[in-house]
């Protein structure tokens, strides 16, 4: 070529602005928010005027009351044994519930769609209310808890794996259909396995989060360190509050240890 | 490429003696999108023929192949597979006949985390009850089934392995003997070493020949290479824009041939090696 032809450049995609219109709209709503007549009640004043009343419950948070152990320990245990039967419990039925919620194990739209809608309620509800509901429904103690634990962790772990199922790849499943193999089959053989790293990464996520969720639930009668938490709370014994949460502390962190041992060894 | 062993192969296919074959009647495809991938298509397929079609990515070869075993439906038409129509089965009819028409794709398919075992052993699936396989409880006569199938593509070695630690070449191989465990009357490959190199290309093809000659399966291949068509083929079928522009013996087919299914001159993408 003897002369330099000249470039022909292709149409730039149309729609770069979005992202700065994003941008804009998140700033916009942001301002809003902080806006005296529209927003949230918020100032920097009350910061300033109020941060002494919590010093004192800081400084009591910093001495945690080691005597105060032993009796915490029927409670820490209770909490832990709620987390694993939640856990266990929301596991195995989430398993069957995640094939049926995404569109590769599941072609009917109607019957995925009515799944898919119920767990959304399901996922709407705090599991405080769960918690509260049922204690009046069953009682104060552990099984309120583990109900509305299975609830929130059927509601994480089905939405998480079915998703993770839906980025698959199809072709597998394919091949299970032009062998002949019925949906059910095809689930249980091919979709499954390509399934399980995704299922035991959210058990054992939703096993982290009952630990601290049963905490919380507690503080309404659904057993396990909530309860304690609440009645030190009614009496500010922030001291032996501190001591609690430092357990809370190791407990999450043996889980997270323990949890990535099992991952190795299932994934 | 291992060969495939006389006495494995015999051992699996004791129902192979009647392969089936195709009649296909002004069979038109219509995707619900609007796309029109089959336009009237009719051939005849004779049991224990080696057909390759030949086509562009978008001639509607994908289609045709996949209409055979029902993953496509046809919109218009008759479609005889074995003697008895298709495209009216539905269920546990449509499954029966799935169960028996082995798969190749050009990806393999196969389930990456399974073992090669349990790969293969989804090629007996429509001989299973569905609870035995929610249970993981395969019949021994069909694990032993599946173990000669990977035997005779030179891979039982790798029984136990996970499927996605194999090579891509041994990857087909597994897809190959899941296809050969339903002990198929008919089996379809859709660009079966399209995503393989030249030499583990040509071993694969060997296969599907042996497949076809040892085992007397009617077998359907999918390819874009002209030479690979020509060497394997007996039969070429080729399609252009969803209509069939040639079918004859693959031997013989010459350049010109090739440049009216493709619609262009020949090209040296054209050609494997």
């Amino acid at each position: 070529m003897s002369t330099l032809a000249p470039l022909v450049l292709p149409p730039k995609p149309r729609g770069r602005w979005k992202p700065w219109l994003g941008l804009a709209i998140v700033l916009l709503i942001t301002a809003v928010t902080l806006s005296p007549q529209w927003g949230i009640a918020f100032s920097f004043d009350a910061i300033a005027r109020n941060w002494q009343n919590g010093a004192d419950k800081v400084l009591a948070l910093l001495q945690p009351d080691w005597t105060f152990f032993p009796r915490t320990i029927p409670p820490l245990v209770e909490t832990l044994q709620m987390a694993v039967i939640a856990t266990f419990v929301g596991a195995v039925v989430s398993l069957p519930l995640s094939l049926w919620a995404a569109r590769l194990t599941n072609p009917n739209r109607y019957t995925r769609g009515a799944l898919k809608t119920l767990l959304n309620a399901v996922r709407s509800i705090p599991d405080l209310l769960y918690a509260s509901v049922l204690v009046a429904m069953v009682g104060v103690g552990a099984l309120p808890g583990i109900i509305a634990l299975v609830l929130f962790n059927v509601g994480i772990i089905v939405k998480m794996v079915s998703e993770s199922i839906e980025v698959n790849d199809a072709g597998p499943l394919e091949a299970g259909r032009a062998a002949g193999g019925t949906q059910l089959q095809i689930n249980r053989a091919i979709a499954l396995t390509d399934a399980w790293p995704a299922f035991v990464n959210q058990t054992l996520y939703v096993l982290e989060l009952n630990v601290r969720a049963s905490t919380v639930l507690g503080l309404v009668g659904a057993g396990g360190l909530g309860l304690l938490i609440d009645a030190v709370r009614t009496f500010y014994r922030y001291d032996q509050l501190s001591l609690i949460i430092l357990e809370i502390l190791v407990v999450v962190v043996v889980i997270d240890a323990v949890s990535a041992a099992i991952r190795r060894r299932l994934v | 490429m291992t060969d495939l062993h006389d006495s494995a192969a015999a051992g699996v296919h004791t129902s192979a003696a009647a392969p089936w074959s195709i009649r296909m009647r002004d069979v038109s495809v219509r995707y619900p999108n609007g796309v029109v991938a089959l336009k009237g298509v009719s051939l005849d397929i004779e049991a224990g023929e080696m057909v390759s079609v030949v086509g562009l990515s978008g001639s509607g070869k994908s289609s045709l192949i996949r209409t055979i075993n029902g993953l496509v439906p046809i919109s218009s038409g008759t479609l005889e597979v074995g003697g008895r129509h298709l495209e009216t089965a539905r269920g546990r009819e449509l499954r029966q006949l799935r169960g028996e028409i082995g798969m190749i794709f050009q990806g393999f398919n196969l389930a990456r985390r399974a073992s090669v075992l349990n790969n293969v052993l989804v090629g007996r699936l429509a001989h299973t009850p569905t609870w035995r396989t929610l249970l993981g409880l395969y019949r021994a006569g069909d694990v032993r089934i599946a173990y000669e199938a990977l035997n005779s593509v030179g891979i039982l070695a790798k029984a136990y392995d996970r499927a996605s630690t194999l090579s891509g070449g041994q990857q087909q191989r597994v897809a190959i003997a899941r296809a050969l465990a339903q002990q198929p009357k008919l089996v379809l490959a859709d660009e079966p070493v399209a995503s393989l190199d030249p030499p583990t290309a040509h071993g694969v093809m060997r296969d599907l020949r042996r497949i076809n000659q040892e085992l007397g399966i009617t077998v359907l291949t999918n390819l874009h290479l002209l030479d690979l068509a020509r060497t394997y083929g007996t039969r070429l079928i080729g399609l252009r824009a969803g209509e069939v522009v040639y079918d004859g013996p693959a031997a013989t087919a010459s350049d010109a041939v090739f440049e009216t299914i493709y619609g262009r001159s020949i090209q040296h993408e054209d050609v494997l090696g």
